[in-house]
Order: C-alpha cells, then sequence, then structure tokens
C-alpha cells in the first residue's frame, strides 16, 4: 500500500518580513527588484545577469542601466513586469504602503518576497534568504562573512576608543529630517563608534534646529542624494554657527545611497564614518 | 443622433485603449485576449500572459475610468443644475475632500497594504470620508429643513477647507507617508482592478437612478426655487434626493480613483453647448462624454511618461480641462454670458 509521503520541503523555501513562505520550485533565475539594494545583493552575489528589469531610479551597480524600466518602487508597471517574466520580485518595505504593489503583483500569479532590514543582522539574514531563493546559499555565506569581516576589523580598531562622540545624521534640509533609532544609519552609527543625537524609534524623525542645538551634536553628518540635492553647506545656515560641530568644522557630506540604503555597501558607510569620528583609531593601522 | 455617436464613441474608445499598453500586443491578441477573458472562446494558441494583461490589468482600468468618468460628469450636471451655478461640480459640495481625508487616514494608519474585498483597504477609507462629509454639509446647510443651494456651496466650501487642513496634519505627521498621500489625492487608475469596478459600481448605480428619476424635477429646479415651487415641486425633498443621488456618484467615483478634477466642470458646460439645458439628454450625453474623455485621458497618462512611470490621470484632465474651460468661458462670454 502507498502512503501518501510528506512531500520534501523545497529546498528554495524562506520566509519573508511580511511572516508569508516564500516557496520556488526551481532556483530564481529571472529577478526584478523594486528596491535598489536587493539589486547590489545580487550582484555582490555574482548574480547581475539573473536582473531582467530594474525600477527607474535604480542605477547601480552601473551594468543594470540597460536592464529596462518597469517603473517605480511604489508603483511599478504590473504589465511590463509580467512582460519580463520574472520567477522572483523582491520589494523592500520601508514604508507601510510598499505592499500595495505586492499585493497587485501577487494576485497577477507573481512571487514576491519582501524584505525590510534596518540593521547588519538583518542585512544578512536577507542575503541568506537571497541566497537561497536563488540557490546560491555558498555564495551568501561568503557574502555576509566577508561584510561581517569588514566590520569586525572596523570594530577591533575602535576597542580602544574611549568615547563615542553625538553624531546628528541629516537626512534632509531645510525641514529638518533625521534617522531615527529604526534604521540602517542608526546601525551604522553604532558600529562606526558614534551615537545617534536622535533616539525616537522611527525610521524617519522630523526635527526642529532647537532640537538638534539642545543636543549639540560632536559631528554633523549630511547625506547628499535624491532626499536631499544641494543642501546648503551647515556653515551658511542661520542658527547652525551655535553646533560645537559645525564651529570646529566637524562636518561630514555623505552619499545618501551608501549610507541610507540597507545593503552591501553599509559596511562601506561604517569605514566611512568610522574614520571620520576615530580618525586616530582607523587611520594608523591602515595598509 | 449624437446619442448614438457618443455610444459607438464610447464602446468603440473601451475596445481601442485596450491596445494602448507598455507591452506590445498585436491588435488581433488583444481581441482575441478579450474574448478569452468573457469566456467566449479559450484563448489558446497565444501567451496566456496576454489575457491576463489585456483582460486583468487593461479592460478593467478601461472600464474603470469610463465608470467614473461618465459618474462624475452626470453629477457635475446634475450639480450645475441643482446648485444653479456654472462652477458647480463633484468638488463643489466637499464630498471629493472628503474621500481624500478618508484615504489619507488610511494611508496615514497603514491600512494602504491591507487588503479588504482583494483590494486596497484604501476605496472603503475614501468611500466613509466622502460620505461623513456630505452628511455634515447637509447638516450645516439645512436651515429649518430648507436647503438653500447659496449655503450648501458655502458648507461646502467650509468643509472641504478644514479636511484639507485636516490632511496637512496627517502629511506634516507622517513624513513617510507623504508621496503615497499626494500620489492618492492626485488621482489615479494605477493598479485598479475588477474589483473595484464592482466596489464602485453600486454607489454610482443607486446615484445614476436617483439623478435619473428626478431629471424632469431638475429642469424646473433651475429655473429657480420659487418657479418650481409654483410648478408643484417639493423642492426641498427633491434637492435633497438629487443632491444625495449626485454625491454617491462622486463618492462612488473618488473612492476607487482618486480625486479628478475637471471632467465634471467641463464635460457638462460642452454638452449644453450642443443639446441645450434640458437635464433628462444633458445627463445621458455628458455621461457618455465623459467616460470618453477619461478613458483617453488615461490613455495618455499610461503611455506619455517613459521607463513604465505613470502621471496620475487626475494631472491629465486638470492639464487638459484648464485651459480648455478658460476657452469656454471666453467663448461663451463673447456669446452672451454664462447662464
Amino acid at each position: 500500500m502507498l502512503l501518501p509521503s510528506p512531500a520534501p520541503a523545497s529546498a528554495f523555501e524562506i520566509v519573508d518580513d511580511t511572516g508569508r513562505t516564500i516557496r520556488l520550485d526551481k532556483p530564481a533565475t529571472r529577478i526584478i527588484a523594486l528596491y535598489g539594494a536587493y539589486n547590489e545583493i545580487l550582484a555582490s552575489m555574482g548574480m547581475e545577469s539573473r536582473i531582467v528589469g530594474r525600477t527607474k531610479a535604480d542605477v547601480s551597480p552601473p551594468s543594470i542601466v540597460s536592464r529596462p524600466s518597469i517603473g517605480t518602487h511604489m508603483r511599478p508597471n504590473v504589465e511590463m513586469v509580467m512582460g519580463l517574466k520574472p520567477d522572483l520580485i523582491i520589494q523592500g518595505a520601508g514604508r507601510k504602503e510598499a505592499m500595495m504593489p505586492v499585493n497587485q503583483l501577487s494576485k497577477e500569479g507573481l512571487t514576491v518576497a519582501v524584505f525590510n532590514p534596518t540593521s547588519f543582522a538583518e542585512i544578512f539574514s536577507v542575503i541568506e534568504r537571497i541566497g537561497t531563493l536563488t540557490g546560491e546559499p555558498v555564495e551568501a555565506d561568503r557574502l555576509v562573512s566577508s561584510l561581517k569581516g569588514t566590520l569586525d576589523r572596523v570594530k577591533k580598531r575602535l576597542a580602544a576608543a574611549s568615547t563615542r562622540p553625538k553624531l546628528f545624521f541629516e537626512v534632509r534640509y531645510p525641514d529638518i529630517l533625521s534617522a531615527g533609532t529604526n534604521s540602517i544609519v542608526n546601525d551604522v552609527i553604532e558600529h562606526a563608534g558614534g551615537s545617534n543625537c536622535v533616539s525616537v524609534k522611527k525610521k524617519l524623525v522630523r526635527m526642529s534646529i532647537e532640537t538638534v542645538v539642545a543636543c549639540n551634536p560632536d559631528f554633523y553628518v549630511v547625506q547628499e542624494g535624491p532626499m536631499n540635492r544641494n543642501p546648503v553647506p551647515p556653515g551658511e545656515r542661520p542658527h547652525f554657527s551655535a553646533l560645537q560641530a559645525v564651529r570646529d568644522g566637524r562636518v561630514l557630506t555623505v552619499d545618501e545611497q551608501v549610507f541610507s540604503r540597507p545593503g552591501p555597501r553599509s559596511v562601506e558607510a561604517v569605514e566611512q564614518l568610522a574614520t571620520f569620528l576615530h580618525p586616530q583609531l582607523i587611520s594608523e593601522d591602515k595598509p | 443622433m449624437l446619442l448614438v455617436l457618443l455610444t459607438l464613441g464610447t464602446t468603440v474608445s473601451i475596445l481601442a485603449a485596450a491596445m494602448f499598453g507598455r507591452m506590445e500586443i498585436p491588435a488581433l491578441g488583444v481581441f482575441k485576449a478579450i474574448a478569452a477573458g468573457l469566456g467566449l472562446s479559450s484563448g489558446s494558441g497565444q501567451d496566456p500572459v496576454w489575457e491576463k494583461v489585456v483582460f486583468n490589468i487593461r479592460l478593467s482600468r478601461i472600464c474603470l475610468s469610463g465608470l467614473v468618468g461618465l459618474t462624475l460628469a452626470a453629477a457635475g450636471a446634475a450639480f450645475q443644475g441643482i446648485l444653479r451655478n456654472p462652477l458647480a461640480d463633484p468638488f463643489t459640495i466637499g464630498v471629493s475632500t472628503g474621500a481624500a481625508f478618508g484615504a489619507s487616514l488610511a494611508i496615514f494608519l497603514g491600512l494602504g497594504g491591507q487588503t479588504y474585498l482583494g483590494m486596497g483597504f484604501i476605496p472603503l477609507a475614501a468611500l466613509a470620508g466622502a460620505l461623513a462629509a456630505l452628511f455634515t454639509v447637509i447638516a450645516l446647510a439645512r436651515i429649518n429643513r430648507q436647503l438653500r443651494p447659496e449655503t450648501m456651496v458655502l458648507a461646502g466650501i467650509v468643509v472641504a477647507t478644514f479636511l484639507a487642513a485636516l490632511i496637512s496634519l496627517i502629511k506634516s505627521l507622517d513624513e513617510e507617508s507623504v508621496s503615497s498621500i499626494v500620489f492618492w489625492v492626485m488621482g489615479s487608475f494605477q493598479g485598479r482592478g475588477w474589483n473595484h469596478v464592482a466596489f464602485a459600481l453600486p454607489y454610482m448605480a443607486a446615484g445614476l437612478v436617483l439623478i435619473g428619476l428626478y431629471s424632469r424635477e431638475l429642469d424646473l429646479l433651475s429655473l429657480g426655487g420659487v418657479q418650481a415651487r409654483q410648478l408643484g415641486v417639493n423642492v426641498d425633498r427633491v434637492r435633497l434626493r438629487i443632491l444625495i443621488g449626485a454625491s454617491l456618484l462622486t463618492a462612488g467615483a473618488v473612492s476607487v480613483s482618486g480625486v479628478i478634477g475637471f471632467v465634471g466642470l467641463v464635460i457638462p458646460h460642452l454638452v449644453r453647448m450642443a443639446v441645450g439645458a434640458d437635464h433628462r439628454p444633458l445627463l445621458i450625453l455628458s455621461g457618455l462624454l465623459g467616460a470618453v474623455a477619461l478613458i483617453w485621458s488615461d490613455v495618455a497618462a499610461r503611455v506619455l511618461l517613459p521607463g513604465g512611470e505613470e502621471l496620475p490621470v487626475g494631472v491629465v484632465t486638470a492639464l487638459l480641462g484648464g485651459p480648455f474651460f478658460c476657452l469656454l468661458l471666453k467663448w461663451r462670454k463673447e456669446r452672451g454670458g454664462l447662464d
């Protein structure tokens, strides 16, 4: 008599950050990421050739520019996505409404995995799960240990640091927006040996200049990118001369895509910020 | 004659608009896909993705934009008649801002990703907001059980302005939702499907029936309340019912599409110029012309931008409708004023 044997769980199965089980019959080979960080993860694992489409804003790594653009992160063109016949779509759920396109695409029978990493631990978990879905667990392990290696090196060098300087991270100016504790930026600051002026448990926090002055950060970091185009240098702004960081010239302008996007380049952000916060510790034993 | 022409135009528009899209599908493929979607043929022998794209994505959206155009234009004709104001349109009464507030609140509370009846939660919240705004306006405008057009317009503006302030409050509280709220308020059919059609249809149908029943009284009412009363119309009751009918049309439309301006304002004026102020033909022809206008505005919204991006259709109707309305105004002034 034939007993129904339990179906072997697919090897290409994960639980995404919305708690849904994502199961593929075979490794994903035609992938569209609706959020740019996942293109960078795929590229770091040597899978650029599996990226079949991109959103209008995503041009990193440069090799994906030639892929067809299928709309935007929040409003992908479902028709174009279907035309590319992807076997895996990856969405970032930084915003609550990012689920709207997910629902639409799922309704048309497409597989959509949703990730929302806000820390290094979560980025590593995302990389492992992408490794599972693409049938490349070894590549995923390799990438994770390389990223962890960089973080460990920074940590060792910072071991001698006596202080954790206060830092203000400017997401946008003039109506000042800062990174809250529920963001990758916060984890980058922690790993770089600093402490965030903002302790609100949100991703983005609206700030008044008064709050910034009250914190009186030792360092002021301005991100430059789509959210903060051509910001006025802090030294030239009204009220900013009250800040110790501005008076001492400890102001750094950084690339938004490196700092605010949770992906492989987040470790670059840690290295860059650590060098800025603790120059004496980081530079002396650089190769 | 005009009726036959416009009915034909609507049908042709629905089919022709299905040809436009980002995926290249030959005309024959489009027809086969529509036939298969309607269950008229098996649709075999061609890419199954075509059927999904043409029937689920394009056709549902075309039908929805046609319905919204129809209802907004018919509601505009009714509002202009009952309020005796050439500038009245589905927005004057505050219903649209009510819908925008409901939707903004839902987005703010993170309900945008939740599903209800197989679609987002937002249409439901928008509908609730629209109806709440309507009843607030009616309550404000009813003095001694009388509903006067001037008071209605004033109450509508007050409620709309207050709700707009609440929307601004929501936007300032939640930085991450701002772009979603702004985009919703601009009006769009992106991502809408058959379930949105099914959701809005009952309200639209109820509104159309209500206005249709009173189309003769609407003719009398547009002569003015006093004359209508002399001619035996129960002015207050009829006003209230037509108002509710037109508002239901607006609420149904806005709940699934967001705020789409100018259709309800421009189309009835245009039709009135062609056929006169008799409300029965005015309502029907405005509806049909509204449907055709919005179907093609949405095609423009879908295909104008490169790279899969879309314009909100409300932006298209405003860009087309604004200058057009100015011309209309100037032309009619020269021929003896707006009435």
